[in-house]
């Protein structure tokens, strides 16, 4: 599973290449261990870099030019989650505020262990990170949406059912209960018609679970290139 | 102002025209507060082809061509405006958390699959309020803004209008009838019709208190009517109260006036009258509320004004919005009637009919810097490649009392060649006195002609001198009263500018203005007033362009002349 150090990696070529010059490695710092749950779909472009961990949960879909970036910290895809093109999940600098964090991590104490894990980025199942969208977040519940160009801040706490929508921004270190709905660049709501109403969460989920299908249909998967 | 460096404001002078015979030898004041409501840019002013003046939004009259939704894009009769209200009564509705647009959403059950295709909910899909929040569903997805009407938050069925009337009618029966039997024994209390109309919700009370109170106010304006002499409807001629008028008429003053006072109107006494009585204890429960569900279940005063009832306080109590009516109008000159521009009746088309823009008929005057070493100290730039690439003209950096040149540019859209003076009062208005010279005041434009006549036609129009290299002599200094530079439509003349002294202006207006004196904010923007004023020989049929065939006539011309004042902002003044 540990992916094989560069120069081991040059040095396996691809029988169909006709070509003898060592194909160009990439200069971004390899992951030290990629977990990837061959269920997942990875697109061709799609990019896993950094140096801590990277997990892939199963039936994810990673779509082409997503980025996950684990330089900062451990990254955790769940299940069923799906990360759009230009979407960006994982903290890219390593510069981390260690006071900050431990706020963090004493604030909320809802049986997330941060200081195990590091100041880890984990997406919880079924969550949708859509096109351009930045999650630094330490924590996206179940079922939630990250819209086209939000941006969830680092150690961010999101929870179950939310949506953050377009362009709207979750600032560093916030906890947002689940259901809760940020538009308009910061206004908050509680969803209560799926708090109320489970026969239109299950609908929801019914969709993004046709959709998954879907992308396994239409997008080609490379799952091989980070597996093998 | 607001608009970045340099912009050309145009005045109307359509309110100001009347002020007097000397106005006309004023210079306008671009600092006057008057000024702002004269001064717009070339793009918002219409031509009126009769009275050949400028128009603006002030001198125009709108006029509604018809009223539509912007939602479905769906024309509303305006017969139906004035009876339903200016919103739209179909499915369009609009999101009372965020004011956008809501969309109808089935939540069918996929296990018991109905026929209709299961219950609907109107759902926004930016911020995902739903009237599933409010306990409103809809049976069928069309038709929901009478479905919604019938329907109160929480799913209870709202009384119709006619059901609320026969109701009532049958209440006000009731009561009679108790107040009858009262005298000879007294009634047990009867309250149960009044308790089960009162668990509707806040809105339908406020609906029926309407409607009790009209009713009222109908029944004794009614009976105030018989006493009422001056009713038109009772004017025959040999009527009982025309005769009883005519009597007062000529009777004593005294009793005229005692006739003039009728007696005062009662006000309404019961519920059923339309009377509402304070409840302290809705107030008490909305501030238990309030402890148990937080400031997050309140509403804001937008929200709250977009509402059909502006007085609901929290989050269930909203109903979604429908969409508000938009018109598409005509605009008309208010000296001549004349249309300047109609849309087309059609929603869904953007095109018009008759759209007379000024751009099409006026010059279109810009200014920009002329770079020159003198004006501006340019930045120490680090030797290299880089020096060659001019840096921009920094509008917001002029230098006090170094003199800097600018470039006007005029553009012409008429297809005639147009002569043209300028003229500017020799320092600006206002507490900062900069010098301005226009160093070419007359010129001629050339017509707008096709683009190709020019390049075809080579030799004979090429005679136009092109002056941009003779501009500056060999001292640097720019000769006067020859344009800068000359194309196929346009001519640009320089325009000298010396930019005032702020300090030195304080202390001059300090002496002739006492306290006054103080810069204010944009006292250091040079705005130069210029008088435009245009000579061209026109066609005579000029406004029948289009319609008839004008090429027919084409040897009678006639001289027209056009003059308007124009503002242009070369730039702010730095202070040292």
């Amino acid at each position: 599973m540990s992916a094989p150090a560069p120069t081991s990696h040059s040095s396996s070529r691809d029988p169909r290449r006709t070509s003898t010059v060592p194909k160009r490695t990439s200069l971004l710092p390899r992951p030290s261990s990629i977990a990837i749950d061959p269920t997942a779909l990875i697109a061709q472009h799609a990019q896993l870099t950094g140096t801590h961990p990277i997990t892939i949960g199963p039936r994810a879909v990673l779509h082409p030019h997503s980025k996950i970036d684990s330089t900062g910290c451990v990254v955790m895809v769940g299940e069923g989650v799906v990360v759009f093109e230009r979407a960006r999940v994982g903290v890219a600098d390593v510069e981390a505020q260690p006071a900050l964090v431990r706020r963090s991590s004493g604030m909320s104490a809802g049986g997330r262990d941060s200081r195990a894990r590091g100041d880890g980025v984990v997406l919880g199942r079924n969550v949708v990170v859509e096109t351009g969208a930045v999650v630094q977040g330490a924590e996206v519940g179940e079922g939630s949406v990250v819209e086209v160009g939000a941006v969830v801040g680092r150690g961010a706490v999101v929870g179950k059912y939310c949506t953050i929508s377009a362009a709207s921004v979750v600032p560093p270190y916030t906890n947002l209960p689940d259901y809760t709905v940020v538009f308009s660049g910061s206004q908050k709501r509680i969803d209560k018609t799926l708090q109320q109403r489970p026969d239109i969460l299950e609908a929801k989920m019914a969709v993004h679970k046709k959709q998954l299908d879907m992308f396994r249909q239409l997008v080609a998967n490379n799952i091989t290139k980070w597996t093998g | 102002m607001a608009q970045p460096f340099p912009y050309t404001y145009y005045a109307c002078d359509c309110f100001d025209s009347n002020t007097g015979a000397d106005e006309e030898e004023r210079t306008f004041d671009p600092r006057s507060p008057r000024a702002d409501y004269a001064l717009y840019p070339l793009e918002h002013l219409l031509y009126c082809e009769d009275c050949l003046r400028i128009r603006c939004p002030r001198c125009t009259i709108e006029e509604t061509l018809n009223w539509y939704c912007p939602s479905c894009l769906f024309e509303v009769p305006s017969s139906v405006v004035k009876s339903d209200g200016n919103r739209c009564t179909r499915n369009c509705f609009n999101c009372p958390v965020c004011t956008s647009p809501l969309s109808v959403h089935s939540v069918e059950n996929p296990e018991a699959p109905s026929a209709a295709g299961g219950p609907y909910i109107l759902a926004c899909s930016y911020c995902h309020w739903s009237t599933a929040e409010t306990g409103i569903e809809f049976e069928k997805h069309t038709g929901i803004h009478s479905q919604l009407s019938r329907v109160a938050n929480g799913g209870t069925p709202i009384p119709t209008q006619k059901e609320r009337d026969k109701e009532r009618d049958r209440r006000c029966k009731e009561l009679d009838d108790q107040r009858a039997s009262r005298h000879s024994v007294r009634p047990p209390p009867e309250d149960s019709p009044a308790a089960d109309t009162a668990t509707g919700g806040e809105a339908v009370q406020r609906d029926e208190r309407f409607s009790n109170l009209s009713a009222f106010y109908k029944t004794q304006t009614d009976a105030q009517t018989p006493s009422n002499l001056f009713a038109a409807h009772d004017m025959s001629f040999s009527s009982p109260s025309t005769y009883s008028r005519i009597m007062n008429l000529y009777s004593t003053t005294s009793r005229n006036k005692k006739r003039d006072k009728p007696p005062p109107m009662r006000e309404a006494a019961a519920e059923l009258e339309g009377l509402s009585i304070h409840d302290p204890a809705s107030d008490a429960a909305a501030i238990e509320r309030l402890k148990k569900d937080g400031w997050s279940s309140t509403l804001s005063p937008a929200q709250k004004l977009a509402q059909i009832d502006p007085h609901v306080q929290f989050e269930d109590e909203l109903r979604p919005v429908a969409t508000l009516l938009c018109t598409k109008r005509s605009k008309r000159c208010r000296s001549c009637r004349h249309i300047l521009s109609k849309p087309e009746s059609k929603i869904t088309s953007t095109r018009y009919k008759i759209k007379l823009l000024a751009l099409n008929h006026i010059p279109r005057i810009s200014i920009r810097a002329l770079p020159s070493p003198t004006a501006q100290q340019p930045l120490p730039l680090a030797p290299g490649p880089t020096s060659s690439q001019p840096s921009p003209f920094n509008y917001n950096n002029l230098r006090q009392g170094i003199p800097t040149n600018f470039v006007i540019h005029l553009s012409n859209p008429l297809f005639d060649p147009v002569r043209v003076t300028l003229a500017t009062p020799s320092t600006t208005p206002g507490k900062v006195h900069s010098k301005v010279t226009i160093l070419c005041p007359q010129f001629e434009i050339g017509a707008n002609t096709d683009v190709w006549d020019d390049a075809l036609s080579s030799s004979s129009s090429s005679a136009a001198p092109v002056n941009k290299g003779t501009v500056v002599d060999s001292d640097g200094a720019i000769e006067p009263g020859k344009p800068y530079d000359r194309g196929r439509n346009w001519t640009s003349v320089v325009i000298e500018v010396v930019p005032g002294f702020l300090d030195q202006s304080i202390v001059s207006s300090t002496t002739d203005q006492g306290p006054d004196g103080e810069l204010e904010e944009d006292d250091d923007v040079v705005e130069i007033p210029i008088f435009v004023r245009l000579e061209f020989e026109a066609d005579i049929n000029a406004e029948e362009r289009g319609l008839g065939d004008s090429r027919g006539s084409k040897g009678e011309k006639e001289t027209r002349e056009e003059a308007f004042w124009t503002v242009v902002g070369a730039g702010r003044i730095a202070r040292v």
